[in-house]
């Protein structure tokens, strides 16, 4: 039995490296957060010999010249990762995924086709560097001593049977990861490498320490021994099409599209699992980069216009690949491409199918499947942030609502819910101090409405709004609306519900039927400093 | 016209925005001609209120918003004298009941206490809202009846507001309605919580820290709007242009509130004399007393000196105050308690004579009128110095008991936002994380002494905050709008009010924090303002190592040590103050005070009065400080500001060092009484009263003019005074502290170990770290012991040694162990010594692992088995098995005591060599290690310093000793290097940073120069170990370095802190 573990010092920055490998000699700094409140989390040595320091403030590390400071991407450590992992699989079939920044191989048979253990260490190395990542490689006959080796050395390091106590034993007693507590006492012991750690005796190690003791002083005596946990490259479904022609079509793309479908649905059928959402994922060909409206759009808003990507988010986890083509069409047809399409990468996030009994005496609602495409549909036509369920925001702002996902009720519970909602509406209408008013239905116009308005006194007295031109004969207000002051999008504004007596000249010139007379709620709003009409009362 | 009959202030705490002082000043502007400030369950800032309104001519009504049990408020205003008091004491009734910062007033106990209030419905918070949001207009008719019948009909107005909101409008309408078919009045206010507009935005921050909310989470608790503010009569005439009833009963309301703060109707207790005797016999015949047994029968200065005093206090009706405080002392004196009068009071030879101080005004020759005098028209203020803690509760208990619960009570602290309070909070209210928050607050901290660059922006900049980003720039302006307002009420630290009769009537009472403590709702300058006597009982650590250093020296020593009695002119103790030599001594151990010592050269005690007065911001300001010393060290002449002056400043050389100075000057110069004298160090000493100082001044300049002065000799008199009134200390307070100065000095000189022992049992106090005093100590040959359970008390204590005393640190000393473990391992090692750590365990079973772990890791268990002693790490190892909690079968198990026999028989059965039990696989800490752990556990080391650990390897770089200094020749370079043990940069040395820092033979000081601190700063702020290179300064004795490069010192980082003055 042999183990290669390959670990990945300081993986955070040479993944953001690997993605823009010209910063490879410069001083390279990491950001987290949202600025202001961004901080450093990972530095290169220039970086550090500069004098950043990990949780120092972004903005206080952008004083500093010459710093290349970049933000944290997690997507770019996610395919390093998997990159990472391909390394492994292309060198042996049982691969450990034991961290982001660590893998480990089982060799056994394997170095015979690199002549020698140390020839695979070195073509691991190479292999991993083809990707932009640069590793620390440790082959022994133990899974842990072979992991931690890899993260206390620098380079190749071959640990022969029976040497792993003694070859270990240099290594700081922080690269074991005990818990905190368990650091603190060994600290206090003066325990400082697995060297001393090995010294000590297991039983009263146990005692003292229990069984993590006991489990570290096995893993620092290079003894701790268990089997590989092997990931399962089938985990990520995602398939991937090359092709020799551009297509800008969609036809054509719904046929290659469709083609991909079935591949993964095929996969997720065969494993018993379906699709909470699907990512689609094109690169573009470089050509676009000529047009120079392209050009600018990009240097606008910063989008790289090299590739084109689509999130499909499904309401119920599905796998019918004939819907699924319909859904990723629609978005497509909504919000194409800008280039024509080289390549096709589409991934799958697995989840378990749905599954699901409805009530004996519940009415039937709409297929999930087919509400999903109506709401697409109605997506592509009024555009993706205005379809969904309106939710009320907890602020004064008037008319302030946000849309959240539409997803129905489960369908006991609406019915109970719309019961109690209808009976506290009654009961509230009952005690409310203005119970004894007669209410009036508010239409709301959404966008609303620009006028203008002549003021006597303070007060609305003429207004010009859609083409028509109304004397004010009895206004109320102002009502007065102000906040988020802390923001750039703080308001003010002043509200009247005014009565309205149309000119009847406007009405010649108006071919749209205007009512003699109306109550409307009109406001002045201070940031804009204009006038709109916000709605009418019924 | 309009009056506004609705206000909050900040002293509503988070619910108004604005200083009382501020919407005073906004009512003047907008000619509002009276407003009532009712804040929320209390009286808060009716003082401040009032005095503000007197000045801008403003009518102060005063009221109270009161919570009902339901949680809405009941808007009250006060008519009368009786209405204040049923409003101060339903206050106070639901005040004492609930716990701080809570209560509500139950309506059986509003039934009562009605009589001369009037009752508002308030905004959305009064109870006619709440009604007609539970029930609508039936409802609000029941509450409206209600409160008609708990107030009377009169008394009851129906308030509208009008803040520019729909739903504020509906309950108006409905509120007219029921005051239409009730016959009642309706009442116009704003409901204002914050003098301008601008301020809501102060509002809405408060709501969110009230709500522990963010202002992006807190939504509908914000303001709608930022209509709440102070508005023009005008303004609110067009707003109720439809209801101008509503604005006409402003008037007629303010009218009939005729109650002003001038009636509180307090008195001041009548102290119980002998039958037959009044109070002012009773002082006269006690002051007599005094006289002889202070002066003996032949002073007559000193007779006719209290025969004026008692003639004034006579006609000033203060006997009573003058009795009360004097039975205090008296408690104190009979319980074996020290105390001390200080301030103002030891000018009055009745205080000295009733034994209330301890300073000869007579002698001294001491101005009577700095403490009373008939023109001030003010209560005399005797502050009492007790020993800090127990002592001190022990009289203020005394004080309680004798005037009863509501008869005495402490005076408030108005805690205030402040540059790191207000910056947190700010923080945590626009959502910054916790990281960022406290690199803020820590910017915000900064030097005393703002260099010109050192401005908020540049430090922002520095911190990598950019001021030009909308949030950061938000977070800065709001911290600055925050700064002083109230943030909740505290106790002050020794104030007492005592009240003939009910306190609780004069002034709601409100429990304090701690248990047994009453306060009142206002502070010591409100109190002072409304002619409420207070007796201050100030604890003073000093104080109480005095009176702990005379009982270890009694226990150990066998030797009574008088106080009142130490010997004068004690050689010793002044050679020591020559040389400086002055740590953990009162008030002359700070670096200044250090390094004027051996320039003044003390030699009396008149010298050490000097001595404490002079290193004060007055003289240093004024620069009296090189005159002074100068002339003493003869190397100017003594001449005075003018000849009439001689006799005031020829015993201080013609160079005026305290207050009575300057009185007697103003006196002199321009003919001032006493009386005008002591209003016109008011008048500088007061930040608020520009237009008094200029009156005082003027006043001052026609006096000198009028005793032909000419006008240069003027501007120098008027110069002294102003740089001077506010920051110099009285004559008799010096003296009083000069005192205590002399008493540490002495016991320090030849008690050192019960001194060192006290002043550590006292921590923390005074100016330096127990290591410093520690390793001060040492140097002067006391030894000190560790920690060490099977000896150690909680305190520390003494130990023979020899035919001296060494002392051993008390287990106080252990950072994060619990007094109560401490006693016990006392008590139990007194039944039988301990045999082991398990035993130690098995005796102590609530001693925490981690507690356990600090002691072994300091070596304190290192002697736990008797004579064989084991290593630290031995130690650590045995805590580790025996503080392991038994699992989950055996956890509720008792397990019964095991002899070590026992113990060691069950260590074979689970593997374990007998030997394993009492020593360990690990090796023993180095000296490094040890230096570490001791500075972690106790902060200090008994062991060598940390220096001294690396003096070959500094010797080689050139590094001097702190103790080779005085024999080296002035202006050569240097470099020195230490611990830092105290940073100052004081408002009044121009940007120069001043270093203490500490090696193994004494403290070395450095100066910094404010050019080279800006290229150090960060060195210098966070380094724990420096080596300062620079030029030697060796003038008078004073011994300096100024620094030219300063480095961080790689050596030991230990958990040493110093003393900083930010």
């Amino acid at each position: 039995m042999a183990f290669a573990s390959v670990y990945v010092p300081n993986f955070m920055l040479q993944a953001a490296v690997r993605a823009e490998p010209e910063l490879r000699d410069r001083a390279v700094a990491l950001v987290d957060g949202d600025p202001p409140l961004w901080k450093i989390v990972a530095t290169n040595a220039a970086a550090r010999r500069a004098g950043i320091e990990i949780d120092m403030g972004g903005s206080q590390a952008a004083l500093f010249p010459d710093i290349e400071i970049r933000r944290r991407s997690r997507s770019q450590e996610k395919m390093a990762h998997a990159a990472f992992l391909d390394v492994g699989w292309s060198a042996s079939p049982r691969v450990e995924d034991n961290a982001l920044d660590t893998i480990v191989l089982d060799i056994a048979g394997l170095t015979s086709l690199f002549e020698s253990v140390k020839n695979f260490a070195a073509e691991l190395t190479e292999r991993s560097a083809s990707i932009g990542l640069h590793p620390n490689v440790a082959v022994a006959s133990n899974v842990e001593v072979a992991i931690h080796a890899a993260r206390g050395f620098p380079g190749i390091t071959l640990i022969p049977p029976g040497e792993e106590s003694a070859r270990l034993s240099s290594l700081p007693i922080e690269v074991l990861l005990p818990s905190i507590e368990t650091q603190e006492t060994l600290r206090r012991w003066g325990i400082r490498t697995y060297g001393e750690l090995a010294t000590l005796p297991v039983p009263q190690l146990s005692e003292r320490l229990g069984q993590e003791g006991v489990r570290l002083h096995e893993l620092a005596c290079g003894v701790y021994s268990r089997a590989l946990v092997l990931a399962d490259p089938e985990t990520s479904f995602e398939e991937e099409l090359a092709l020799d022609f551009a297509v800008t079509e969609l036809e054509p793309l719904s046929f290659l599209l469709g083609r991909l479908l079935d591949q993964l649905c095929a996969r997720l059928t065969a494993r018993s699992l379906a699709a909470s959402a699907f990512c689609l994922r094109m690169e573009l060909q470089d050509s676009v980069e000529e047009d120079p409206q392209l050009i600018r759009k990009r240097s606008q808003s910063n989008i790289n216009l090299r590739t084109f990507e689509k999130t499909l988010r499904l309401p119920v986890p599905m796998r019918d690949s004939k819907t699924l083509l319909k859904l990723i069409r629609l978005q497509l047809q909504s919000d194409p491409p800008h280039g024509s399409i080289v390549k096709i990468i589409l991934s799958a996030e697995p989840a378990r199918p749905r599954a699901g009994q409805k009530g004996l005496f519940v009415p039937d609602s709409p297929d999930p499947e087919k509400l999903e495409i109506t709401m697409m549909r109605l997506a592509g036509l009024v555009g993706n942030a205005n379809v969904g369920s309106p939710q009320l925001v907890n602020t004064h702002r008037p008319g302030e609502f946000r849309m959240a996902p539409f997803s129905p009720a489960a369908q006991e519970s609406h019915f109970a819910h719309k019961y109690v909602a209808t009976k506290t509406a009654l009961k509230e209408k009952e005690t409310s101090p203005q119970s004894h008013r007669t209410a009036i239905a508010f239409r709301r116009f959404r966008p609303e409405l620009a006028a203008n308005v002549d003021s006597q006194e303070g007060r609305p007295c003429l207004i010009y709004f859609r083409g028509m031109r109304g004397n004010v004969i009895a206004a109320s207000g102002p009502w007065r609306t102000s906040g988020d002051w802390w923001e750039e999008r703080g308001w003010r504004q002043d509200e009247w519900d005014i009565e309205i007596h149309f000119d009847s000249s406007a009405k010649k010139q108006n071919s749209r039927a205007i009512p003699q007379n109306g109550l409307y709620r009109v406001y002045y709003d201070w940031v804009r400093r204009s006038w709109f009409v916000r709605g009418r009362y019924d | 016209m309009y009056t506004e009959l609705h206000a909050r202030s900040a002293f509503s705490f988070l619910e108004g925005a604005s200083l009382p002082e501020e919407l005073a000043g906004a009512c003047a502007e907008l000619g509002i001609p009276g407003m009532a400030l009712l804040d929320r369950d209390g009286v808060y800032g009716a003082p401040r209120f009032f005095l503000a309104a007197n000045k801008s001519k403003i009518c102060a009504h005063v009221g109270a918003e009161i919570t009902s049990e339901a949680g809405w408020r009941y808007p009250l205003l006060v008519t009368s004298q009786e209405g204040y008091q049923n409003l101060c004491r339903l206050i106070t009734r639901m005040k004492l009941r609930a716990r701080k910062g809570e209560g509500h007033v139950q309506i059986a106990e509003l039934a009562d206490r009605t009589a001369g209030l009037i009752c508002m419905t308030g905004g959305e918070e009064g109870p006619l809202a709440h009604a007609l949001g539970n029930g609508g207009i039936k409802n609000g008719i029941r509450c409206m009846q209600q409160l008609c019948e708990l107030f009377g009909r009169t008394n009851v107005y129906v308030e509208l507001q009008r803040h520019l909101s729909r739903e504020e409008e509906a309950r108006n309408q409905a509120a007219v309605e029921i005051a239409r078919r009730l016959h009642l009045p309706l009442l116009a206010t704003n409901g204002v919580c914050h003098a301008v507009p601008q301020r809501r935005q102060i509002l809405d921050v408060f709501t969110c820290i009230r709500n522990h909310k963010n202002l992006g989470s807190a939504g509908r608790l914000l303001s709608l709007n930022s209509e709440r503010h102070l508005k023009a009569p005008a303004k609110m005439k067009r707003l109720f242009s439809d209801l101008p009833e509503a604005i006409a009963n402003t008037q007629e309301l303010s009218s009939r509130l005729q109650f002003t703060l001038n009636d509180l109707g307090y008195k001041f207790p009548v102290y119980p004399v002998p039958d037959g005797a009044t109070q002012i016999h009773f002082l006269r015949k006690l002051s007599r007393d005094g006289l002889i047994s202070r002066y003996g029968n032949v002073n007559e200065r000193a007779r006719l000196q209290i025969e004026h005093e008692l003639t004034v206090i006579e006609k000033l009706d203060l006997a009573g105050y003058f009795l009360i405080v004097w039975d205090i002392v008296r408690f104190c004196r009979d319980r074996g308690i020290l105390v001390q009068g200080r301030g103002s009071a030891a000018n009055s030879a009745v205080c000295y004579a009733l034994g209330i101080t301890a300073v000869d005004p007579v002698g001294m020759d001491l101005l009577f009128e700095r403490f009373l005098s008939e023109e001030r028209g003010e209560w005399p203020d005797i502050d009492l110095d007790l020993p800090s803690g127990e002592q001190r509760e022990r009289a203020i208990q005394y004080v309680y008991q004798r005037y009863g619960q509501l008869g005495a009570a402490m005076t408030a602290n108005v805690i205030t936002y402040r540059g790191r309070s207000a910056a947190r909070e700010i923080g945590k209210v626009l959502s910054f994380d916790v990281e960022t928050i406290s690199r803020l607050t820590k910017l915000v901290s900064a030097w005393e002494y703002k260099a010109a660059n050192d401005t908020l922006a540049n430090q922002f900049h520095d911190a990598g905050f950019d001021l030009k980003h909308p949030q950061i720039r938000k977070f800065f302006d709001l911290c600055l709008e925050v700064q002083d307002l109230p943030r909740h009420l505290g106790q002050h630290s020794g104030g007492l009010v005592i009240c003939q009769g009910q306190l609780d009537s004069v002034v709601p009472l409100e429990p304090a924090t701690m248990p047994g403590r009453v306060v009142v709702q206002w502070d010591k300058d409100d109190c002072a303002s409304m002619g409420i006597v207070k007796v201050d009982l100030l604890g003073l650590g000093m104080m109480a190592v005095l009176e702990e250093s005379l009982q270890i020296i009694h226990k150990q020593y066998g030797e009574e040590i008088d106080l009142g009695k130490l010997p004068a002119n004690d050689p010793v103790v002044y050679s020591t103050l020559q040389k400086a030599d002055t740590v953990g001594m009162f008030q002359i151990e700070s670096r200044a005070q250090m390094s004027c010592l051996p320039r003044l050269v003390p030699k009396c005690f008149y010298d050490i009065v000097v001595q404490v007065a002079i290193i004060r911001p007055g003289p240093i300001v004024g620069q009296m400080v090189n005159p002074y010393l100068k002339r003493r060290q003869g190397r100017e002449t003594v001449d005075y500001l003018h000849p009439s002056l001689e006799p005031v400043l020829a015993r201080t050389l013609g160079v005026p060092l305290f207050q009575e100075q300057l009185l007697r000057m103003a006196m002199i110069a321009a003919g001032f009484s006493g009386g005008e004298a002591e209003e016109l160090r008011r008048a500088f000493g007061f930040k608020r009263s520009e237009v008094r100082m200029k009156d005082i001044e003027q006043k001052l300049r026609l006096g000198m003019t009028r005793n032909h002065i000419a006008s240069e000799i003027q501007e120098k008199i008027i110069l002294a005074i102003t740089s001077f009134a506010l920051y110099g200390f009285p004559e008799s307070h010096a003296a009083s502290f000069a005192l205590i100065a002399y008493a540490s000095a002495y016991l320090k000189c030849h008690f050192l170990p019960a001194f060192t022992a006290a002043i550590l049992n006292n921590q923390p106090m005074g100016f330096y770290q127990p290591a410093t005093l520690v390793k001060d100590a040492q140097r002067h040959g006391l030894k000190v012991r560790p920690v060490n359970v099977t000896c150690s008390d909680w305190l520390c204590t003494l130990e023979e040694n020899g035919e001296d005393f060494a002392m051993r640190l008390g287990m106080r000393c252990v950072t994060g162990l619990r007094r109560e473990v401490a006693e016990t391992i006392v008590r139990e090692r007194a039944i039988f010594p301990f045999t082991s750590i398990h035993d130690l365990k098995l005796r102590v079973p609530f001693i925490h692992k981690s507690e356990l772990t600090m002691l072994a890791e300091i070596g304190a268990l290192n002697f736990i088995s008797g004579k064989n002693s084991i290593h630290r790490r031995d130690a650590l190892w045995q805590v580790e098995r025996v503080a392991r909690r038994a699992g989950p079968l055996l956890e509720k198990i008792e397990l019964p005591a095991m002899s070590e026999g026992e113990f060691h028989a069950e260590e074979r059965l689970y593997g374990d060599e007998p030997s394993g039990f009492k020593t360990s696989p690990l090796k023993p800490m180095t000296s490094e290690e040890k230096l570490r752990a001791d500075f972690n556990g106790t902060g200090m080391t008994v062991g060598p310093h940390p220096m001294s650990y690396h003096r070959k390897k500094l010797k080689r770089q050139g590094v001097r000793c702190a103790s080779e200094l005085s024999s080296l020749p002035n202006g050569i370079p240097v470099r020195i290097a230490g611990a830092v043990i105290a940073r100052q940069r004081p408002g009044t040395a121009k940007g120069f940073v001043f270093l203490s820092m500490e090696d193994e033979t004494g403290i070395a000081n450095a100066i910094i120069s404010p050019q080279t601190y800006d290229t150090y700063h960060l060195i210098v702020v966070h380094q724990q170990f420096l080596l300062i290179e620079g030029q030697l300064q060796n003038q008078e004795n004073v011994i300096s370095v100024k620094a030219e490069v300063i480095r961080p010192l790689p050596i030991v980082r230990v958990e040493s802190s110093s003393h900083d003055f930010h």
